[in-house]
């Protein structure tokens, strides 16, 4: 018997009391505190090893994809220190950058898929062994939370390809404080990723 | 001594109205809600009275950005980078798809990257508005401006903000 651990929200499935095999589960059983995908959940204590590589990075100058994101964060913390007119002007910033930014030319999902896939398997565990290295628990939230909401991103995308109509007769949330996307009809209490209340939530509309 | 004033979370305000009454100098009572911080001695009564916690006090000064290690920062900035690059996908997919399923996930996608690169960015140096990392950040802005309008907001902004480094 085993139990197996929900990654985004830590929810524990533990065969020995549910008396069913977690296997013998339907393919469409949910995580019931998040609907996390059972794809996703993973047998308790596998200890990941990944090859350390600290190549020394160079700092490259920004593109304006990232000047607009930095200047939405400024706003966001303009606003929270109650700065109203310095935080709209920060949002103007970012809206400009925003624009100014190039738009791909053509995006397929497995470019997207790709890109996620590498976060997930490079990206966020070379930030870990460093930010751990370190003793940076800031930056170890904010890998713990985005890598959270990265794997949603990555079973969304994939159920998507599977039935493209996933989302049809429910509705879709954001948490407005990590990036949690929640597909369901009612918004969770909490965020599963980064628990705040559900105040936070905001649900994205579909267009008509 | 680092002056300090009050400020009001709006949506905590339960508008029962007691800061009204202690506030010395008429600061609380404003049309917009918001406390009017040329009026504000920073005395706190108002911060005491409120039985809803709503009113903080706040320095006008804010303690030095935390220090962040080069190294760190530069793995951060890698996912930062693919994640603005998400975005940017997504925003591809919305403004190219005329399905409005697929818009609605892809509007999901864009909001949920910003947020994760906005985060990113606060752990990379950046929480702070007042701090040199900013103040340096708005400069290298404003010398790659080229439009008039651009660089006046960019301007207004190095001028509001309290730098403290
Ligand atoms: S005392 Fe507190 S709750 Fe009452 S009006 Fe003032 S800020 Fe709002
Ligand atoms: S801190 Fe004092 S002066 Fe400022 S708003 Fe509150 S009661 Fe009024
Ligand atoms: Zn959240």
């Amino acid at each position: 018997m085993k139990k197996y651990i929900c990654p985004i929200c830590g929810y524990v499935y533990d065969e020995t009391k549910e008396g069913v095999k977690f296997d013998d589960l339907p393919d469409d059983w949910k995580c019931p505190l998040c609907g996390a995908p059972k794809k996703l959940f993973k047998a308790e204590a596998i200890e990941v090893i990944v090859s350390e590589d600290m190549e020394e990075e160079t700092l490259r100058e920004m593109n304006y994809a990232e000047i607009s994101a930095l200047c939405s964060s400024l706003a966001r913390g303009c606003e929270k220190q109650y700065l109203e007119e310095e935080s709209k002007l920060f949002t103007k910033l970012a809206n400009y950058y925003k624009n100014k930014s190039k738009i791909k030319e053509s995006v397929s999902f497995e470019e997207l898929i790709s890109k996620i896939d590498k976060d997930l398997e490079i990206n966020y565990q070379q930030a870990r062994n460093i930010a751990s290295e370190k003793e940076d628990r800031g930056a170890l939230r904010v890998i713990t939370w985005g890598e959270k909401v990265t794997m949603i991103l990555k079973s969304l995308l994939s159920q998507y390809k599977d039935d493209k109509e996933f989302i049809k007769n429910t509705k879709v949330y954001v948490c407005d404080i990590c990036g949690f996307i929640y597909i369901g009809d009612e918004k969770p209490e909490i965020c599963p990723v980064c628990k705040v209340p559900s105040f936070k939530l905001f649900e994205i509309e579909r267009g008509a | 001594m680092n002056k300090i004033r009050a400020v009001r979370n709006l949506r905590i305000c339960s508008k029962d109205c007691l800061c009204l009454y202690v506030c010395p100098t008429g600061a609380t009572d404003t049309e917009t809600g918001q406390i009017d911080f040329s009026k504000c001695i920073g005395c706190g009564a108002c911060s005491k009275a409120c039985p809803s916690g709503a009113i903080s006090m706040v320095p006008y000064q804010y303690p030095k950005q935390q220090l962040k290690d080069e190294l760190v920062i530069a793995k951060l900035n890698k996912l930062i980078q693919s994640k603005a690059e998400q975005e940017q996908m997504a925003e591809h997919i919305y403004n190219s798809s005329n399905n409005n399923i697929e818009k609605q996930l892809a509007k999901a996608f864009i909001r949920a990257n910003r947020l994760m690169s906005e985060d990113l960015y606060r752990e990379s140096g950046f929480m702070l508005p007042q701090s040199k990392n900013t103040k340096d950040f708005l400069e290298s802005l404003l010398e790659q401006a080229n439009e008039e309008i651009l660089k006046k907001d960019i301007e207004k902004l190095i001028k509001l903000l309290d730098f403290n480094e």
